[in-house]
Formats: structure tokens, sequence, C-alpha cells
């Protein structure tokens, strides 16, 4: 199959329906799973997140443990079947450095002097997978360790823009991602609008940059509202509950 | 456990003396360490060069060979990066398979490499469908004193500028040199305190919560960007230092790429 | 009414009341827990979930999983394991413990009662061992999560007052989540019962009402069927 050029904006509307600004459908469910210690399940458009937090808990081996923290770990990984062409299971070299900027983009909020020599472990499985995988799986990571009791100073935020058919574009999907010009993965905390993570590949100039991080930051605050009502409904509901 | 406090006082003292606007080895803010770069050094390869910035020192490979294209891209060349941390560039380098460290630098180099389509990988087709040719890219950090980043993008562009395509090995016939569109180079900046600091040396890097490298192009646009660190940077400073790196970039490209035309 | 938050969110500008559970950044009060906000005195946030970190003076409930001599490794619902010293079994037992002897004391997977002795800057935890409350098989143990333990004890013991005398058992809950009950065979199942009820809801208004209602009509019903 020879690469094509596909006109990803016609009439002023991207190929799904979405204006420049909109960000795809999100959904977001705490608490999914049963032996976690955390989770959250983060739908954005055709991706489907699934993250899970165990700890604090004892760090094996004992040398790779902090006598002042505890040690957050991040596994990102893609399910086999996520993709048109199977992924090979396991780590590859994208995901080992998903895992690691994503991991240093919760870093900051999370409170770790408050569990020595503990390991926090964040596990992010992308079942399905459509582009802005890694601004889903830190969504869903931050909800889970908020469910998971771990103390944080904020949740985390994350979206994607992009660059198609010339223009800077919020969140795009895989086809968007495969024709265009530029994308730019972003992660923030809304309070403090401090960002923690912020990657590009493909080409900007200086303004489509600036403009770019402006309708992030605008769209992690959009993030941020969905994340805490999760979670606020996530109590309102076990509370329902225990009325009946 | 001696290690570790040591690194602690320094960081300590790094940071002290940068919050009284001075830098360990005395240069400004915004200043690079010395940079050399020796292009053709390595004769077996058919692009390499050796990039120094201050004791940081990184050599840089590109091989070429031909090989299968990827069946979504039957007419383009392929593009490979690879960075290995080989223990004997530092302590703190072991070894074993590539961890989330090499990995990282070989694909911000990569990324840079490829934003900015410097290489024009459709020039690099054999026969399509069949045969392309395969550009491997490896880092090779010889002394590790911070900022391999810049130096690993430095020596990936200044070897691919003079790499020659190996025809005759494998009795081919077309173009002898790789055609390079593009110069992208790799500034990197920390943040300590509020102060932004260009070209971390190691002591500063390990000091510093926050790093941010950015990758722009003769045209002043941007092909690269790759924050990394546990803190977070504001929007504003994220701005100051994309500006400040493009106007570095611009500096080194013209005083250590400019002699050849891009 | 109850006040849920989520980490960063803002609770007061009453810097002096900042409690447990929360953190102050630049003169405000903000939440670290996902949880709930206690506005009395002290503002704290308890939290929904969490891990039991163990602390000086704690009463725990513990699980031998490891004899090194001279301690037992205990397993106490936290991410820090505890050790007991065979000096320190059964507080006034005065003869020596040899090696090779102290599986015929404690052995694994025994249940203990103890008390955090001392937890040190690298998070050791010793234990003291309260003879008095040795754990046999006796009994039912239940874990739950240590943050809903002060809603089981209820205000000024008021919870388990209630549930000790409906029940009619013996109930002793421990700082790690950790609750030892034991009594006749229906009594124990109706306490674990309510226990549970309590774990679930623990964050909800009118709990200890709830549970006294619920109780009743369990005995109501219970007497109802013997008639």
């Amino acid at each position: 199959m020879k690469e094509e050029k596909i006109e990803l904006i016609k009439d002023g509307k991207r190929l799904d329906g979405r204006g420049f600004e909109d960000l795809r459908p999100i959904k977001i469910e705490v608490g999914v799973l049963k032996r976690a210690d955390g989770s959250c399940y983060f739908e954005l458009g055709n991706n489907k997140a699934l993250a899970a937090v165990y700890g604090p808990r004892e760090k094996h081996p004992r040398h790779l443990q902090d006598a002042k923290t505890a040690v957050v770990t991040y596994r990102y990984n893609m399910a086999p079947f996520s993709v048109d062409d199977r992924k090979r299971p396991g780590p590859d070299r994208r995901s080992v450095e998903v895992s690691k900027v994503s991991r240093e983009a919760l870093d900051p909020v999370i409170l770790k002097e408050y569990y020595p020599k503990t390991a926090i472990d964040v596990y992010v499985e992308l079942l399905q997978s459509d582009a802005g995988t890694r601004t889903a799986g830190i969504n869903a990571a931050s909800i889970a360790l908020a469910a998971a009791g771990i103390p944080m100073r904020d949740l985390v935020s994350s979206v994607a823009v992009g660059k198609i058919d010339g223009e800077v574009v919020l969140d795009l999907n895989a086809v968007e991602d495969n024709h265009g010009e530029a994308d730019m993965p972003v992660a923030m905390v809304a309070r403090t609008d401090a960002i923690t993570m912020l990657q590009m590949d493909g080409r900007f100039t200086k303004d489509e940059f600036e403009r770019g991080l402006k309708l992030a930051t605008k769209a992690c605050h959009e993030i941020y509202e969905l994340q805490r009502t999760a979670l606020i409904e996530k109590y309102s509901e076990s509370v329902g509950k225990g009325e009946e | 456990m001696g290690i570790e406090v040591m690194a602690d006082i320094r960081k300590d003292y790094v940071y002290d003396l940068i919050e009284s606007g001075k830098r360990v080895d005395g240069r400004g803010f915004r200043d690079y360490r010395e940079i050399s770069v020796e292009r053709d050094i390595i004769n077996k390869a058919e692009g390499s060069a050796l990039v120094k910035i201050g004791d940081t020192a990184v050599l840089v490979g590109v091989k070429l060979e031909p090989g299968t294209p990827f069946s979504d891209a039957p007419n383009k060349g392929i593009l490979m990066t690879n960075a290995e941390l080989r223990p004997g560039a530092s302590p703190d380098f072991e070894l074993g398979p590539p961890n989330e460290n090499s990995v990282e630098l070989a694909r911000v180099v990569d990324r840079g490499i490829r934003g900015s389509e410097a290489i024009d990988l459709e020039k690099l087709c054999i026969e399509e469908g069949e045969k392309v040719w395969m550009t491997f890219i490896d880092i090779h950090p010889l002394d590790n004193d911070g900022n391999l980043v810049d130096a690993a993008a430095l020596g990936a562009i200044a070897s691919l500028l003079n790499t020659r395509i190996p025809n005759d090995r494998y009795e081919l016939t077309g173009e002898d040199t790789l055609s390079i569109r593009d110069t992208p180079v790799a500034v990197t900046m920390i943040k300590i305190g509020e102060n932004i600091l260009v070209d971390p040396n190691l002591y500063e890097a390990n000091a510093a919560t926050s790093k941010l490298t950015v990758i722009s192009n003769a045209d002043g646009t941007i092909s690269g960007i790759q924050k990394s660190g546990t803190d977070g940077l504001k929007e504003e400073e994220i701005a100051e230092m994309v500006e400040l790196g493009i106007e570095k970039a611009g500096e080194i490209r013209k005083k250590y790429l400019g002699d050849i035309e891009a | 009414m109850y006040k849920v938050v989520v980490p960063g969110d803002f609770i007061s500008d009453e810097v002096n009341r900042a409690g447990e559970g929360t953190y102050v950044d630049e003169g405000k009060v903000y939440a670290m827990h996902y949880g709930i906000v206690n506005d009395k005195g002290e503002i704290n946030v308890v939290a929904l979930s969490g891990k039991y970190v163990p602390t000086n003076g704690d009463i725990v409930i513990g699980k031998i999983v490891e004899i090194s001599f001279p301690y037992w490794i205990v397993d106490i619902a936290s991410p820090y394991e505890a050790r007991l010293h065979n000096s320190e079994f059964a507080g006034t037992m005065r003869e020596k413990i040899e090696f090779g002897d102290m599986n015929k004391y404690l052995d694994l997977g025994d249940l203990i009662v103890a008390k955090v002795l001392n937890v040190d800057a690298l998070m050791r935890v010793d234990l003291a061992m309260k003879d008095e409350f040795k754990i046999g098989d006796r009994g039912r143990l239940i874990e739950i999560s240590h943050t809903k333990v002060p809603r089981v004890i209820g205000r000024s013991g008021s919870m388990i007052k209630m549930l000790k005398e409906k029940c009619n058992c013996f109930i002793f809950i421990a700082k790690n989540g950790r609750i030892w009950i034991k009594g006749r065979e229906a009594d124990m199942n109706l306490a674990l019962q309510v226990v549970l009820i309590i774990s679930n809801e623990a964050h909800t208004s009118g709990l200890t009402d709830r549970v006294a209602h619920f109780l009743d009509s369990f005995k109501k019903n219970r007497e109802g069927d013997r008639e």
C-alpha cells in the first residue's frame, strides 16, 4: 500500500466531524478492578485505556528501595490486538519511552515521602488504541492513583495537539496522526498550570507551537473537570447504594 | 551510600551557586561549554562524527545497507537510530539491555531527524517495494559529563551531512552522497530554582528537577521537543526555553554545520 | 453533610487549621487525598482508601510469615513488615528461646495481637506481643481498610459498643484494619456482616442509626423464626 495524501479537513470540519478545538468523547469509570488498590477505565474516542495501581507495597528487590521515598514505576503496554497490525507482545522502545515520560508526568504530584522504601506500581493497558494513547493512559492513571488512596498534591490531566492540513488542532485520532504534520502530547496540573509532560514530533513553527500549547492547556482544564467529577460521582454512587 | 551523600552535597552547592548567579564552571547561564565537531574519523563507517561539549564526548556512526522496505512505505528508505550507554562512559551506566535513558536518547535524536525530514527517504529507494537503503545512526557516548542528547543530535546531523552511500560494496549504482535537506540542532535547557540554564553539565543536570530539549531547524521551525525530569514547567518558562533553544541552535548550526551547505 | 474532595481541591484559607490529609500551598489549604473533609476543629481529609503505616503505640493484628532467628517476621497489612524479637515473646516469660525452637512458640501463619514498639527512620518496625491477646484458631479474622477503623469504633466507641452488645460477641479492632471476632457461630456471622456493612458505607451519614436498625430487624426476624 502506497502512502497517499489524504484530505483531513473538509469545510472546516475534521473527518470525524469535529471542529479544530474539539476533544473526542470521553468516558471514565473509577474502581473497575477488584484486586488493584486503585483503578480506572478511560475512553478517549476509540482509545480504551485501563489503569491499575498497586501499592504502596514492599519494593523488591530491596536494593531498588529508596530510604526516603516511595519508588514509582509506570508500565505502559499496548495489547497485541489493540491496533490494526498485531503488535508483538512485550515492551518495545516506544513503550519504554512512553512509560518514562508518563511516570515523569505523574511524579511531581505524588507525595512519595509518605511511604519511604515502598513501591507504587502503575500498570496502564491500552486495550484499543487510536492515537493519543499515552494521554488517555496518564488521565486514567491519575484517577487510579487517587482512588488507591495515594497522597497527591493534584490530579494530572493530559491531551495531545497536532497539526493537520496546516491547521493546529486538538486531540488527533490515528488517521490524523498518521497523515498529519505534527503531534504534541502534553500533561499538566490544571490547578497550577504546571506542565509535567511535553513532547513533540513532526514540524511546528514557533507560533504554531505556542497556539498548540494554549489549546492543550484549555483542553486539560476540561479533562480535569471530567476526572474530578468521575471521582466524586464514584463516591456518591457508593453512598447511594448504602442508603438503599 | 558515600556516593549518594556526595551527590547530595554537590546538589546543594550547585543550587546555591546558581542562585547567586554563577555556574560551577564559570559560564553564563546561556552559554554552552566549548564545542568541537570532528567529522569522518571512522573510515569503516559511511559517516561519523565525534562531538565534544566540554568533557562530554559522543561518537556517532552512520552505516547504510540494503534492506526490505516497510510495507506501508514501499518507496522509502528506513531510518533507525540507536544509542548504547556503554559502561565505559560513566560509572552510572551498566551493562544490559537498553534502559529507558538510552531509549529516550535515541528516540529524541531520531525524532529531530525525522521531524525535520533532513533525510529525503524517498531518495533512498533502490527498487520500490523490494530494496531500499536502511540508514542506521548509532550513538556511542564515550564520556558522560552531562547533556548527551545535544552532543548526540549534533553528532548525528554532522555525520549525515557527509555520509557516503556505499553503492560499490553492494554492487549498486546511484548517487554516492546522502542528500540532506535540513540541519536539526538540539538544545537542552534545565531549570534550577527560577533560573534557566543552557547545556547542563552532569552536576547541574543532577541538581535540576526538569529539563527540556528543543530541536529546531534552519528555518526556525521546531522538529522535536522532549521534557524530562520530575517537576512541572510553566507555559511562560517553556515559551522562553523554546525561544532560547531556537536562538542557540542557530548559533551552533552556523558555527559547526555551516561549512556544509544544507 | 459530607464534602467529598479529590487531591488538589481547595478547602480553606485557614492555614492554622490544616490537619491530616491536607497540605498548604501559598497560604491555602488543599486536599492531598480523595476523601471526606472533616471540618471540626482541625481540617482533615479522611482518605477513602490507602495503606496502613505503623506508628509507635499502635495495636495491630499480625501474621507470622517468616522465622529469622532471633526474630519472627510479621505481616501487619502494611507495606512495611514488622519483626518480633524472641525476647519480646509473651512479655513476662523468662525462658530463653533457642535457635530452631522458635516455631514451637509461634509458627508460620499464627496470628498475634501486638503493640508497635518502635518504627525507626528506615521504617523497621519492632513489635511487642500482648500475650493476653494471642489469637488461637477460635474466632474469625476479617480485614478492612485501616481508613475505616474509626467508623467501626464509632464516636467515643458507640458503634463498637452497640455491636458487641447486640451481637453478643467479643470483637477486637486493631489499628491496621484487622478485626478479630469471637463468639457463637451465628453471632459471629452477624457481627461479620455488620462490620462489612460499616466498612462499605463507612463515610455515609446516619450510619450508626442504620446499623442499629439492621441489627434490630435481624434479631426480630431471628426471634420470629424461633416462634
